[in-house]
């Protein structure tokens, strides 16, 4: 006999790997865009990276989403009432304002991507870039970035905001984590897409470990505290595959290890900075995120 | 007016005629996960038996909305102990965390207070099964929804009352107008207390806003496998938000710090430069 809420079968490879994708795009946008309103012209390499990555990033999670349904094709009843056709949402439930969310941020990233593709000349035609040169840049750049916050911390809302005991009970931090991990995997992945690019990342460099050094210690803070909160049912954190998922992936190595070398390098002065380890330490930043969001998904499902 | 059930598991006889009734009147066949094919017998054989007690469902799922709960207290050298028996099913909440989680409308209240789940617009994204605390929503396979009890939505709009509450043989389930049944059950309580039953209670005056299908219990709650102080999740929707909010704050502020800084000292290092 069980006492309390059911666990939803969310699968990993689906809303796991959303949690993921959504985040990353997001973190990734939102420094892109704070690059595009305060940085300089030098900056103009990690805002045009950021809004390469954030719209093909995010296009990898509509598939996943809609993979999860048990009637995938009523899908655009998120959107949209079946019997009337008019909009529909209920502020009541994150999954409803994340589904409009999604709609609004996925036409901001697309607009900026474009952006990119006619500023760099990829896209040669000239009506088009005339036409496209009326949407104001900073506009969208803004509502998007807001747009991309919603989307990397209403999953963990939407997590909090449930009665089963791990997430009911770690309310409500886990918004909060998955929403520094986003920035943290949105920023891992604009160094690595700058590197492969050759976007001049060694310049960049110091600012990534910069930034990293304060949300990666915002990281650990959160996800102690989630373990503090969850207490009795913090069990499912420290036994069986989701512990080492979680401890393991997401602590050590998607946290700590980064932070640690990322301190290291720091003290040790500028010279001490390899690209090699920065490369593989932001492979781990990422990797990390991924399991963040499979451990805890899972392991409040059991 | 809300009709509701009210549940007096005191003369409930464990007989799961209820449930018989639940599935015959709404359809519901075995779950497929709950059979095997073997091949030494030609029909599937069924695996979901619990095999530890007479309760044979063990939970409320997508295809048995009706589930009678056995509490079976013996000690190990079976001197005394008692039956606890208590037919389970959704308590139609006044503040329903599947609806108020339901993210396109497939969930509803009708104009007599039931909750249903529209099974032609439910997409089956599974939300509301962790977002109803006393855990009554399932996922069914069969159908790709949601699914869970409905009050017999189509007897009771016809003046039926629902087919458990028509099948109980002991009066244990009673099927009206809510406020009535509140009588009865008030009335009912007092008789158990004068009688003796310190521990009776009445369970679903308070809970997650009223339920309209509400208990009479002997022992706690918990004992009934209900929770104690069912927390309805959406009460604390404005919290959370505010705290993801200060997370996304920081992440903003050290993006800022990070990534300005160096702004600031490159005309600095362009002056050396000169």
């Amino acid at each position: 006999m069980s006492i309390g809420a059911h666990a939803p079968g969310w699968e990993w490879y689906y809303i796991g790997l959303y949690f993921f994708f959504g985040g990353v795009s997001a973190g990734a946008y939102f420094i892109g865009s704070l690059a595009e309103f305060f940085g300089g012209a030098r900056h103009r390499g990690i805002s045009r990276t950021a809004f390469y990555i954030a719209f093909p990033t995010l296009l990898v999670t509509p598939p996943l989403l809609i993979g999860d349904l048990g009637q995938p094709l009523r899908f655009w009843h998120l959107l949209f009432d079946a019997r009337s056709g008019f909009p529909y949402v209920n502020f009541s439930s994150p999954m409803s304002v994340g589904s409009w969310a999604l709609v609004l941020y996925g036409a901001m990233t697309l607009l900026s991507f474009l952006d990119n593709l006619v500023s760099e000349g990829k896209i040669d035609s000239a009506p088009f870039a005339r036409l496209y040169s009326r949407f104001p840049r900073k506009l969208y750049a803004a509502v998007g970035s807001a747009a991309g916050f919603f989307i990397a911390g209403y999953t963990g809302v939407l997590l909090n905001v449930t009665a089963r005991p791990l997430w009911a009970l770690t309310d409500p931090l886990v918004g909060a984590l998955f929403t520094v991990s986003a920035g943290s995997t949105g920023a891992a992945a604009i160094f690595l897409v700058m590197t492969w690019r050759r976007v001049h990342p060694a310049a960049e460099l110091e600012e990534f470990e910069r930034f990293d050094r304060i949300v990666k210690v915002l990281e650990i803070a959160l996800a102690i505290g989630i373990v503090i909160a969850a207490g009795k049912y913090a069990g499912v954190l420290f036994r069986g595959p989701y512990a080492v998922m979680f401890w393991g992936g997401a602590i050590f190595l998607g946290t700590m290890v980064p932070l640690t070398a990322n301190w290291y390098a720091h003290l040790a002065g500028r010279h001490a900075r390899s690209e090699a380890v920065a490369v593989l330490m932001a492979c781990l930043v990422l990797f990390g995120g991924l399991l963040l969001r499979i451990s805890l998904v899972q392991a409040g499902q059991l | 007016m809300p009709k509701g059930m009210f549940v007096d598991t005191t003369v409930c006889i464990g007989c799961k005629a209820c449930q018989v009734a639940c599935k015959q009147w709404n359809g519901l066949p075995g779950d497929p996960g709950d059979f095997r094919e073997d091949p030494a017998e030609k029909i599937p054989v069924a695996v979901n038996f619990t095999g530890n007690s007479y309760d044979n469902t063990a939970d409320l799922t997508g295809t048995n909305w009706r589930h009678v709960m056995f509490i079976e207290q013996f000690p190990e050298n079976r001197s005394g102990g008692r039956w606890l028996i208590s037919s389970d099913s959704c308590k139609h909440c006044n503040d329903a965390g599947c609806l108020n989680a339901c993210p396109t409308g497939a969930i509803v209240r009708t104009d007599l207070g039931n909750v249903v789940v529209r099974q032609d617009v439910c997409i089956g994204c599974k939300y509301c099964l962790p977002s109803c605390p006393f855990g009554v929503v399932s996922f069914s396979h069969l159908t790709g929804t949601a699914r869970k009890c409905t009050l017999c939505d189509d007897r009771i709009h016809n003046n039926l009352g629902t087919a458990c509450a028509k099948a109980c043989p002991t009066g244990s389930i009673a099927y009206g107008e809510v406020a009535d049944l509140k009588k009865r059950a008030d009335a009912r309580l007092a008789r158990l207390k004068s009688l003796g039953h310190d521990k009776a209670n009445l369970y679903g005056y308070k809970e997650a806003g009223g339920l309209n299908v509400f208990y009479l219990f002997l022992d706690s709650p918990t004992v009934y496998g209900q929770p104690e102080r069912p927390v309805v999740p959406q009460g604390r929707l404005v919290l959370s938000s505010a705290v993801t909010v200060a997370g996304a704050l920081a992440v903003g502020a050290a993006a800022l710090v990070a990534f300005r800084e160096r702004g600031q000292v490159e005309p600095g290092e362009e002056e050396v430069g000169k």
